[in-house]
């Protein structure tokens, strides 16, 4: 492999990292983006996702790695797979703002935060003890389908789908966003809530929305993981959290465009300074860029400068 | 009503307790001659499976011995923590501290079984070694801990508590150097750790040498064990293009290098020491994930041994499962200790740590790998390392592991 071929390869992981990242932040970002909370739970209802993933996978039939599928069954198994996964992380994301979040709406404060972290450890806990604290070899009915190509490139299938997961979910969102009603809704209600509530937006139903939204894209991001990486553990919601909510803060936290490029930016980080660098230091170079751009620009790459929404 | 009612059933539960607890502290331990031993394993986490093997091999010979009346009027009663941790997500040293803690306040303890991994056992030893208790390792190959040149940071009372029925890291390491050279005839090799004591030491005694015996070592890197993703490095060893990956280090990364380095890296050898020889490995990482992989345990190969029959059926026929070589080091530590509470007691000397630990010292014990006999470190005299492959058999369940991989011999010893 030339020193070209090598950094095309890392390219090609560190989008696929940044495109997880990205799916993740999104949650983080429109939750802030609404009711200018960070919701650490997002890390976990990750977690919970790639379980809730492999279970349907699981009582589909399919055990490790060894049944695999092409074409359009494949193509059947992964939607219903991601249907069941996005709906059950987002009735989670519903559960936790109704019961847990919504009676601390007007409390000031960090206690909604604090609150967030606490659900974080429950949902924790209870996959753990639940499920046990072993690595799972994940179900996966992905072929190893890859292409080879210049001085040993390759691509991968897996690689292929998450890209474009990925893509068609943040388009799907933005579309959404910017031209339904509810979408709308929701721009309003960032805007400014008191007005939003003036003109007859419920506001109860919005909230609920996007916890919903943010949920079911977590939950697709954990299914993704572990077709991505043939694996799942209860601890797999911090490291990716945490990268993601960087991620949100790098693009401008409240802001749906700069999740997504955050999201990439930092896979990209992660990727070549593991190859450059050292792989030890990818932290550390991750989050002096991210101190770096909140120095220089303290709203993030896309954000810009709001008035504060007391 | 309602309310009173409860009340009083609650007031007359706190008397019974209070009663059982009255009878059961005062009654039963005067009547009986007792000695507790501990067995500390990371029970949650990563480790888990193969840390119940090593405490339900030492619980055998515990219960064995109860079985038949105690050892010399002592009835055995094993005292078990868990050194793991749910926010480790493996083995805690920090935990294991704590546990050391509570087995050496508790003076009826006289020693232990234990730790499965040296990251435990560097925060143990010290603790130990100013309670003068022993502990007896099945599993923990970390050289320093027993190396007399860091015995002010490990031992600094002066006293080896550091025992071992498994051989270290020294001779782990290096003799699968040896077999990578001799064996499979590797030139080049790329070394990984996953930054705990173990894996480092493991790594880097294999490191100095494959240097010495003239292996191109082509690069280092440290894993994050909590890291999910080693694409990045093993595309930066892809182009490197080495004949061999050695990994030092536990399951928990372990795992995840297994299942990427099968996509980016297939045809390369790849090769460990026994944090990946066990089931903790075999299941999470699953074929066709594991297959190929060499690994190694710092001891000889036993489950397979006319020896250890009896015990296999007995292990099998009580904890339904199929026990590990480090069931059987872990049977052996406890042999060794009940050996020591025999001679304590049959010498007239008191029932303590202290006779229990120069017992232990002085002591050669026919075990199932044959006879145990420490040198003054703690370390076993038997340096032995037994090499395995991960091999796939369709015919057997996916989770054997004694019939998902070849035993391959023992690896070549460095002098």
């Amino acid at each position: 492999m030339t020193q070209w071929d090598i950094l095309l390869q890392q390219v090609i992981n560190g989008v696929s990292l940044g495109a997880m990242y990205s799916l993740l932040a999104l949650g983080f970002t429109m939750v802030y983006g609404i009711i200018e909370l960070i919701n650490f739970a997002h890390f976990n209802v990750f977690m919970v996702g790639s379980f809730i993933a492999m279970w349907a996978l699981v009582a589909m039939g399919f055990a490790g790695q060894s049944h695999v599928l092409h074409g359009l069954p494949l193509i059947g198994v992964l939607a219903v797979a991601f249907l069941a996964t996005m709906l059950g992380t987002g009735i989670l994301g519903v559960v936790i703002e109704r019961f847990a979040l919504r009676p601390l709406r007007n409390v000031s404060g960090t206690a909604p935060m604090i609150t967030t972290i606490g659900l974080s450890y429950i949902l924790y806990n209870v996959i753990l003890l639940g499920a046990g604290a072993d690595s799972k070899n994940y179900s996966n009915p992905m072929p190893n389908t890859h292409w080879d190509f210049l001085g040993g490139v390759t691509l991968r299938l897996r690689e292929v789908l998450l890209w474009v997961v990925s893509l068609v979910l943040m388009v799907a969102l933005h579309y959404f966003v910017r031209h339904t009603k509810m979408g709308k809704a929701m721009q309003a209600m960032a805007q400014d809530q008191e007005a939003a509530r003036m003109v007859g937006i419920d506001v109860d139903r919005v909230v609920m929305l996007t916890f919903f939204l943010g949920s079911a894209l977590a939950g697709a991001a954990g299914l993704i993981f572990g077709l991505y990486y043939n694996y799942t553990s209860y601890l797999i919601g911090y490291k990716a959290g945490l990268r993601a909510f960087t991620a949100a803060v790098l693009g401008g936290i409240g802001n749906i465009p700069g999740a997504m490029i955050g999201g990439v930016v930092i896979g990209l980080i992660e990727s070549l300074g593991g190859q450059y660098i050292a792989v030890r230091w990818t932290d550390v170079i991750i989050f002096s860029l991210l101190v770096l751009v909140l120095v220089l620009r303290p709203t993030g790459l896309l954000g810009r400068a709001a008035p504060s929404k007391s | 009503m309602h309310r009173k009612y409860t009340r009083r059933a609650f007031n007359a539960g706190v008397a019974s307790i209070a009663v059982i607890a009255a009878t059961d502290g005062t009654g039963a331990l005067a009547q009986e001659k007792v000695v507790k031993i501990g067995i500390t394993v990371p029970l949650t986490g990563a480790d888990a499976e193969d840390a119940t093997r090593i405490k339900d091999g030492a619980t055998l010979a515990f219960d064995e011995a109860n079985a038949k009346g105690g050892v010399a009027g002592y009835k055995i009663v094993p005292v078990v923590y868990d050194n793991g941790t749910a926010t480790a997500g493996q083995y805690d040293p920090a935990q294991a501290a704590t546990n050391t803690k509570k087995l050496v306040a508790d003076p009826q303890v006289i020693a232990n079984v234990g730790p499965e991994m040296s990251g435990d056992g560097k925060a143990m030893s010290p603790i130990l070694s100013e309670a003068d208790m022993a502990t007896i390792t099945p599993a923990s190959t970390n050289p320093d801990i027993t190396n007399p040149a860091m015995a002010h940071q490990f031992r600094p009372k002066g006293k080896a508590v550091y025992f071992r029925t498994v051989t270290t890291d020294a001779f782990q390491g290096p003799n699968m150097a040896n077999f990578y050279k001799e064996r499979l005839h590797v030139k080049s090799v790329y070394v990984l750790d996953d930054s705990g004591a173990y894996g480092v030491g493991l790594a880097n005694a294999f490191e100095a040498q494959a240097k010495k015996i003239g292996i191109k070592v082509l690069g280092h890197d440290q894993l994050d064990p909590r890291e999910a993703d080693y694409t990045t490095v093993l595309t930066k060893i892809k182009s490197l293009n080495p004949d061999a990956i050695y990994y030092g280090g536990v399951a928990q990364a372990g795992v995840k290098l297994a299942k990427q380095a099968y996509e980016t890296v297939p045809k390369m050898i790849k090769g460990g020491g026994d944090g990946i020889q066990g089931g903790s490995f075999l299941k999470g990482g699953g074929f066709p994930a594991v297959e190929g992989w060499y690994c190694t345990i710092a001891g000889p190969h036993l489950t397979e041994s006319p020896a250890a029959a009896q015990f296999m059926r007995d292990y099998h026929a009580k904890f339904n499962d199929v026990p590990s070589d480090y069931s059987i080091t872990a049977y052996d530590a406890a042999k060794v200790i009940l050996a020591a509470v025999e001679a304590v007691a049959k010498s007239g000397k008191p029932m303590n740590r202290s006779t229990i630990r120069d017992a232990i010292q002085s002591s050669h014990v026919k075990t199932l790998q044959g006879e145990v006999a420490f040198d003054k470190n703690g370390d076993i005299l038997d340096r032995t390392v037994s090499v395995f492959q991960y091999h796939q058999n369709p015919n057997a369940p996916a989770d054997d592991l004694a019939k998902q991989q070849k035993y391959l011999g023992a690896a070549p010893q460095t002098a």
